[in-house]
């Protein structure tokens, strides 16, 4: 089974252009840019509270904050924009001051039941999904931003400002954890 | 030992997303991978599990409400930008009227307009007066401020003629008012055209015009003198005459240098028996020609 890469629909230098253009106030550059960046961080902001109207929510608040600021933004520009979203999320969760351990929402389960997913793989993805939430915010953002966005391990750690290595330490021990809480559920 | 197994599942995952399956890459890595491989299989099939995971996409509605909300955002930050824009030149605006809003300053701008007001009334005013009025020296100053301000030679020398009709205007308002004749003022009027030729510089070819403009005032003044003359006293009558003969001077003075402007200009060029130029630089002559000679001033 082959896996997938990061879609990327705007290159480098398209980025670069729209930047310029959204940061002296062109609507339609800053319109794209939203809708370009709306997916990527919705399913970021997704995987982590588990709720549609929230992961809504604070994505709308991101875009608001990327616009809002991109006068003033330096540096990669990607790293910076899921930066404010795991700030965001964070302060979500500060909020609610309990994590919620709440089901995958039904809109999903029935998005993968109307794709004809087997009943056992669903399962095994409802588990996994829960298994996920057990990890710590470091482990689950590179988990997402790796299988779920499909970036490189370069990439991730240019987003999260850390080095290669400590991405590829990351991955490595939120794959095992994930494993560990599997078996664990498992032999429940 | 755990870098590299941390380095060769990132590897792995790498060759799983060119299209490898799990055993090809585990064959690749096996010599590095040693007792590493039984640990890397579950975990490569768990990142195969994650990757079908279903990737959620926002509802359309989500995306063109943000869309919505961030233009109305834009919408306003141009608006407020352009408030401020205007709020600043109206500040700066603003500024300058503050200034002249200020007490001290309003009632300086207030007194020299006035000021202004007054003593242009009065120079208007002044115009008419004659020696011994209250407003005579302002109408002097007045002449005195305008020649000052006069630049060009022909005009200066213009203003010298006026100057000089105005006292001969003066000198019969007070004839005629006390049957004395002003002899300062005759003097002032005799100076100002003999003034008024030293000062005109203008070209050879534009002063004969002068010259028969000024020939004419000193004609007018020499008949308003022979009028005037039976009427005056006999200690000014002395004076009178003197002041007609100089006009008459001037007179004959002026048609000279006038008849010989004529002569010289046609065949200024022209050369002598000698074959060279029979005048000099036009120039050099000018300021000799254009010059009063002897009698044409007062004798005293």
């Amino acid at each position: 089974m082959k896996l997938k890469s990061a879609k990327k629909d705007l290159d480098d230098e398209q980025l670069r252009q729209l930047l310029e253009r959204a940061r002296v106030n062109d609507s339609k550059a800053i319109g794209i840019l939203c809708s370009h960046l709306y997916s990527k961080i919705y399913r970021f902001i997704y995987y982590r509270v588990n709720a549609v109207e929230d992961a809504e929510d604070l994505t709308s608040e991101v875009c608001f904050r990327v616009i809002k600021s991109i006068q003033n933004q330096k540096g990669s520009f990607y790293a910076w924009i899921f930066r404010i979203a795991s700030n965001l999320i964070n302060d979500h969760y500060r909020r609610q001051s309990v994590r919620s351990n709440v089901e995958p929402a039904g809109d999903l389960i029935e998005e993968m039941i109307d794709k004809g997913n087997k009943q056992n793989e669903l399962l095994e993805q409802k588990e996994l999904r829960q298994s996920l939430k057990k990890l710590t915010d470091e482990q689950q953002e590179v988990v997402v931003l790796k299988f779920i966005e499909g970036y490189e391990t370069d990439e991730i750690a240019d987003m999260l400002g850390k080095s290669s290595g400590a991405i590829r330490a990351i991955q490595f021990r939120a794959l095992a954890a994930l494993r560990n809480n599997f078996i664990t559920k498992e032999v429940d | 030992m755990e870098q590299d197994i941390e380095l060769l599942l990132d590897n792995c995952i790498n060759e799983m997303r060119k299209g490898k399956s799990i055993d090809e890459c585990l064959a690749k890595y096996s010599q590095s991978a040693t007792g590493g491989a039984g640990q890397l299989r579950p975990l490569l099939q768990l990142v195969q599990q994650l990757e079908i995971l279903p990737k959620p996409e926002p509802a359309p509605e989500a995306i063109s409400g943000t869309l919505i909300n961030i233009g109305h955002h834009i919408a306003q930050r141009s608006m407020t930008s352009e408030k401020l824009t205007a709020a600043e030149k109206l500040q700066k605006k603003s500024s300058i009227f503050n200034i002249i809003r200020r007490p001290k300053i309003a009632w300086a701008f207030s007194a020299a307009f006035l000021f202004l007001v007054v003593l242009f009334s009065a120079a208007t005013i002044s115009a008419n007066s004659v020696p011994g009025d209250i407003l005579y020296p302002l109408k002097l100053a007045t002449e005195k401020v305008k020649f000052l301000l006069t630049f060009n030679s022909e005009k200066k020398a213009e203003l010298r003629l006026t100057f000089s009709d105005k006292r001969l205007q003066e000198m019969i308002a007070i004839f005629q008012q006390s049957g004395k004749l002003d002899t300062t003022l005759l003097k002032e009027m005799l100076d100002e055209a003999k003034l008024a030729l030293e000062e005109n510089k203008t070209p050879i070819d534009t002063a004969s015009v002068f010259a028969a403009k000024l020939s004419h005032v000193n004609a007018y003044q020499k008949d308003v003198l022979e009028k005037i003359r039976p009427q005056v006293n006999l200690s000014s009558r002395k004076i009178v005459d003197e002041a007609i003969n100089m006009c008459d001077m001037r007179g004959r003075w002026m048609r000279r240098m006038m008849n010989e402007e004529n002569e010289i200009s046609p065949d200024s060029s022209a050369p002598d028996s000698t074959g060279s130029p029979q005048q000099k630089p036009r120039s050099k002559q000018k300021s000799n020609r254009w010059q009063w000679g002897p009698g044409c001033d007062w004798m005293r």
